[in-house]
């Protein structure tokens, strides 16, 4: 029994992970009705970020809260120099455009940062401990703390303040918000923006768990964080959490107890990724649109 | 009648002595010879790029001095990004269009395989295949025009059966392993190399090498009270592997295949993890490592330090990798000078066959480069490794690793 609780304690902490990458698909899903495909590439950009500005001696939280003002500019700029430029064409061309800045920034972090192993300071506790057989590091409690926080703040975000009101309304009905004085471009911008400080927290979290890292650090995390999107509900932010921290757990059960899917865990997701298209598209928590004709 | 016999007769014999001069064979000349190679610059292995980079600095270096019999070596390496079916194309062109002498230090188990038949049916040479798998080693008759240089997975997976059989005889042991061919090989030879106790070893788990992370593996292979952790994996993955079981507070003895056993990975599992999860950890080593302080005088790391500062200035002198590719460039350059002041394709395979090199000076010393037509296995030597004070030490003689 301690074996499965570890098994589940375990993928609590990566579906973490996967949780709030998925917010950020979410997020610029929601406002742009595009799925970013280099969203995990943002993220690795900013922890590289981080890890230079720590190379540079900064102290860890200034290096934190740096990286997190840098990645918010940086995702701005990409929607203003690269999306916007792109938004009146089809969806796929903006798809298509942001495959090729994933190839782009993953190319550039190669060259940048020389693709070697890189190490990321663990802002958390090392402790462990152990209650009845099941080992909880606080490296994963404080990875669970801080997705919730971010979820809470992002919450409070969109429901209490007008900005957050005015970014549901550009998303919403564009034409209409703008009557209002609402600047929907940079409502749009602003939605990148803080997507790239969810990738950012994103990659800063997950980097240290690994050991190590480099360039490719969240290729195969972008693929779980679609599944959890996909699972949740593409426009559900709720949906994403949950989503990621089911998909973590049912994962590592299913390939700890299923010799079958031992060494499978990936395609699992993708198979998961197909199946609640199939059967139920809006996913767990997602709204289906629904068009008057 | 008789003229247009006489003529005849010498149409046939000055004919028959143009056919028997061997005709050049493609990409040499009096002043050039042109090899290439795949290796991934690009994509989810982009960190084996040094493979590359190190041995066309070493062939700048021996061209500097004037080449071998004034040839200079062209080395043209592509990236095919570690994509089977990149490599494929990429070596059809340095064959058909770019018309190279050999592939040379291709990188990869798949890769190298998806292009033996192709290289074996033209008879252009692909030689110190980047992979220890061991087809490559033993399966000269089919394919005498390859050849690999790594010591095969199997023999080094032997080497750690034999070492825990000598030490923990009855230690309960959990292996975490690459699913790919790499992964099976190794664990194979393991396997074989276990024997009658092949029941000691518990708890086998795999990875995808696009996974995440480990953890889930770890805590299974935790749970089966092994006390004996071998891991086949590249270092990405013994980090993780290590920095997982550290966090569930797990101390086995350690053993790390040579592919993810460099000094720098080593350092930062002690760096992240916890020293104590890797002190005593063991390896099986044939290259000398540029962090491994018992080196720092030695003449073969010096020549290899300048090389470095001369040729590849961005190149970080740390990366073990560098290292490697030279000593492999090392063994092409001295079986180029065995193939004749005239290489051709055959003479050079002849010659890659019939080495007996003692002094490459990046190899561990007492590590021979050693074949013969029977012998399709350059490096088969290696040394235990004992991971203590932040560094590897000796452990023991240099032993065979023979599959």
């Amino acid at each position: 029994m301690a074996d499965v609780l570890q098994q589940v304690v375990s993928g609590i902490a990566s579906g973490g992970v996967y949780a709030l990458l998925a917010l950020a698909l979410v997020l610029i899903y929601r406002s742009t009705g595009v799925v970013n495909f280099a969203q995990g590439e943002m993220a690795m950009f900013s922890t590289f970020v981080c890890w230079e500005l720590l190379d540079r001696g900064l102290p860890y939280w200034v290096a934190f809260f740096l990286t997190l003002a840098i990645s918010f500019v940086g995702g701005v700029l990409i929607e203003r120099l690269v999306i916007h430029t792109v938004s009146r064409s089809q969806a796929l061309t903006v798809v298509t455009v942001t495959i090729g800045l994933l190839i782009l920034l993953n190319g550039a972090a190669a060259w940048i940062w020389k693709g070697e192993q890189r190490t990321l300071e663990n802002p958390f506790p090392s402790d462990t401990f152990d209650v009845g057989g099941v080992v909880i590091a606080a490296q994963d409690l404080g990875i669970i703390g801080v997705s919730l926080a971010i979820v809470l703040v992002l919450w409070a975000f969109f429901q209490r303040t007008r900005v957050g009101l005015a970014l549901r309304a550009a998303a919403l009905n564009p034409a209409s918000s703008r009557l209002h004085g609402v600047r929907v471009s940079w409502m749009l911008a602003l939605g990148w923006g803080l997507a790239a400080v969810l990738g950012a927290v994103a990659g800063i979290l997950v980097a240290p768990t690994q050991g190590s890292f480099d360039q490719n650090l969240m290729l195969p995390v972008l693929i779980f964080a679609f599944a959890a999107a996909v699972l949740g509900g593409l426009d559900s932010p709720i949906g994403a959490v949950v989503g990621g921290v089911v998909l973590g757990v049912v994962l590592n059960l299913v390939g700890a107890y299923i010799d079958f899917f031992a060494d499978l865990r990936l395609p699992a997701a993708l198979l998961l990724i197909l199946g609640i298209l199939l059967l139920r598209p809006n996913g767990l928590f997602g709204r289906s649109v629904v068009k008057r004709v | 009648m008789r003229v247009l016999g006489v003529l005849a007769l010498a149409l046939a014999l000055s004919t028959g002595a143009a056919s028997a001069r061997p005709s050049a064979d493609p990409g040499i000349s009096a002043s050039e010879i042109v090899i290439g190679g795949t290796v991934p610059l690009s994509g989810i292995a982009a960190s084996y790029a040094s493979v590359g980079r190190g041995a066309e600095a070493y062939f700048k270096y021996v061209n500097a001095r004037g080449g071998v019999n004034r040839r200079k070596i062209t080395y043209k390496y592509v990236d095919d990004q570690y994509n089977p079916a990149q490599t494929v194309q990429a070596v059809r062109q340095l064959v058909q269009q770019d018309r190279v002498f050999a592939i040379f230090n291709s990188l990869g188990t798949e890769h190298n395989l998806s292009v033996r038949s192709f290289l074996n049916a033209t008879k252009v040479p692909q030689l110190f295949v980047g992979s220890g798998a061991t087809t490559f080693g033993r399966d000269y008759k089919r394919y005498p025009y390859t050849i690999g240089f790594l010591p095969s997975y199997i023999g080094e997976g032997k080497v750690y059966a034999r070492q825990i059989l000598k030490t923990k005889p009855n230690a309960k042991i959990a292996v975490l392993v690459q699913n790919d061919d790499y992964g099976k090989d190794l664990l194979a030879g393991f396997k074989a190399g276990l024997g009658a106790k092949r029941k000691n070893l518990v708890a086998e788990q795999s990875y995808d090498a696009l996974s995440t992370d480990v953890s889930s593996q770890i805590a299974r292979l935790r749970s089966s009270r092994a006390t004996v952790l071998l891991l086949i994996t590249t270092p990405p993955f013994a980090i993780r592997g290590l920095v997982a079981a550290n966090r569930l507070g797990w101390r086995p003895q350690v053993y790390v295949n040579q592919v993810g056993s460099a000094t720098n990975i080593m350092r930062i599992i002690s760096a992240t993890a916890n020293p104590r999860i890797i002190e005593g950890a063991i390896t099986l080593i044939s290259i000398k490592d540029p962090l491994m302080p018992r080196f720092k005088n030695d003449a073969g790391m010096k020549l290899y330090r300048t090389i470095m500062r001369q040729q590849l200035p961005r190149g970080d002198v740390n990366d073990g990798f560098h290292v490697y590719s030279m000593a492999v460039a090392y063994t092409f350059v001295e079986a180029l000078k065995k193939a004749g002041r005239s290489p051709t394709r055959a003479s050079l395979v002849r010659a890659v066959a019939n080495l007996n090199l003692r002094n490459n000076p990046f190899l561990l010393p007492g590590v021979v480069v050693k074949t013969s037509s029977t012998d399709h296995f350059p490096l088969d030597q290696g040394q235990l490794q004992r991971w203590s004070k932040n560094q590897w030490n000796p452990l023991g003689k240099i032993v065979s690793a023979k599959p």
